[in-house]
C-alpha cells in the first residue's frame, strides 16, 4: 500500500487542490514513542476478505489508532437510534462513519480557528463553530444546535446559581429537623461564617450524603421556610 | 469556563446529568479539535458540547442517507459503499469524499 502523505487540516482547499489530502493522518504522527514504525498504523494480515465471500483473497488491514476518533460504541449507538430494528451495519461502515466524524470536527475547527486568528482572538467559542458550520453549508444544523446550546446554558446557570448562593440564604431553605437532635460538638465541620448558625446534626440532615464544599446541594433547593419563620434555636430552648 | 471542576464535572456525567447526558465524550472531541491544526490554542468549555450535538446530527444524517441507499438495493446491512454513496451524493459532505474514496481504494480487495 502506498504511503499517504501526512497533512494537517489547516488549509482544506489547498490540500484538496493538491489532490493528496489524507485526513486520517492527522493523529498518526503523534503516536506513542514505543512505536517503531514511521507513523503508519501497524499492518496486520488477516485471513480472507471479510466482506466478500466470493473473493477470498487475503488482504492487509491496519490497526487503527483509536484516540483520534470518537469511540465507535457511541457512533453505533447513535446510528442504531435512528435505524429500524432489523437494520444491520457492517463493521467497515461503522469505521467509515467514525472517521467522518473526526474529519468533520477537524474541518469545522480549522475554519473556526482561522476566524479566531483573523479577529485576533485566542479561544474558539461555540459562536465560531456555528459560524463555520453556516459557512460550510451546514445551516440546517444551526437551529438545533442553538437550541441545544441555550438549553445547556440555562441549565448551567441554574446549577451555578444554586451553588453560588450565599450560605445564609441556603440556610433559610433548610428544612427543620424532624426530631430534637442532641447538641454535639462539631470539631470537624468546616467553619462557615454566616448569620444563622446551624448545629452539626442539622447540617448532616441538610446536606444529605456528604458535606463537600462544591458538592451537589440539590436536596433542599426547593421552597422552604422563610427567614421570618426559621428559628435555629427553636429546638434548643 | 466558570469554575474549576465545571468541565470535568461534565465529563464524568456528574452534576446528576443536569446538563444532559452527552453521547460523545467531550475530552475526545477536544483532543480531535486540538489535532486539527497546530495553532489551535484555546477552546471554550462549551465548544465540545456543541460538537457533541453536531456530530450526533452528522452521524444521523449520513446514516439516514446510507440506509436509503441500502433499502434501494433491497438489502438490510449498511455497507461501506452505501456510506460512500451517501457522502458523494450530498454536496455538504464534499469534504468527506476523499476520505470515503481513500478508504474504499485502500481496503477493498481487488475485484477480478
Amino acid at each position: 500500500m502506498e504511503e499517504v502523505p501526512k497533512t494537517t487540516c489547516t488549509s482544506w482547499t489547498a490540500q484538496q487542490a493538491a489532490g493528496n489530502f489524507s485526513n486520517n493522518s492527522t493523529g498518526r504522527e503523534r503516536r506513542h514513542p514505543g512505536n517503531t514504525t514511521t507513523g503508519l498504523v501497524t499492518p496486520v494480515v488477516i485471513g480472507s476478505g471479510t466482506n466478500d465471500p466470493n473473493n477470498p483473497i487475503p488482504h492487509q488491514t491496519f490497526k487503527r489508532e483509536q484516540d483520534q476518533y470518537v469511540p465507535i460504541a457511541n457512533v453505533i449507538r447513535i446510528m442504531k437510534r435512528i435505524l429500524p430494528a432489523h437494520a444491520k451495519i457492517s463493521d467497515d461502515a461503522k469505521e467509515t462513519i467514525q472517521e467522518c466524524v473526526s474529519e468533520y470536527i477537524s474541518f469545522i475547527t480549522s475554519v473556526a480557528n482561522e476566524k479566531c486568528h483573523q479577529e485576533h482572538r485566542k479561544t474558539i467559542t461555540p459562536e465560531d463553530i456555528l459560524y463555520s458550520m453556516e459557512k460550510l453549508g451546514f445551516e440546517n444544523y444551526i437551529e438545533p444546535l442553538t437550541l441545544f446550546l441555550n438549553k445547556y446554558r440555562e441549565q448551567d446557570m441554574e446549577r451555578n446559581s444554586v451553588l453560588a448562593e450565599p450560605f445564609t440564604r441556603r440556610a433559610v431553605r433548610f428544612v427543620q429537623p424532624q426530631q430534637p437532635a442532641p447538641i454535639a460538638p462539631a470539631p470537624t465541620m468546616p467553619t462557615v461564617h454566616h448569620q444563622n448558625y446551624i448545629y452539626p446534626s442539622a447540617i448532616n440532615n441538610y446536606f444529605g450524603q456528604t458535606m463537600g464544599g462544591n458538592g451537589e446541594c440539590s436536596s433542599s433547593s426547593g421552597a422552604g421556610p422563610t427567614n421570618a419563620e426559621f428559628n435555629p434555636y427553636a429546638q434548643f430552648k | 469556563m466558570k469554575r474549576a471542576g465545571t468541565y470535568s464535572g461534565i465529563l464524568s456525567g456528574g452534576i446528576s446529568g443536569r446538563t444532559g447526558p452527552h453521547l460523545l465524550p467531550l475530552a475526545r472531541i477536544k483532543k480531535i479539535m486540538k489535532k486539527s491544526s497546530d495553532d489551535v490554542k484555546m477552546i471554550s468549555g462549551e465548544a465540545p458540547i456543541v460538537f457533541s450535538k453536531a456530530c450526533e446530527l452528522l452521524i444521523e444524517e449520513i446514516t439516514k442517507r446510507a440506509w436509503n441507499i441500502t433499502v434501494q438495493g433491497k438489502r438490510r446491512t449498511i455497507c461501506k459503499e452505501d456510506v460512500a454513496s451517501a457522502v458523494i451524493t450530498t454536496d455538504t459532505f464534499d469534504f468527506l469524499v476523499n476520505l470515503v474514496l481513500d478508504s474504499a481504494n485502500s481496503q477493498d480487495s481487488p475485484r477480478p
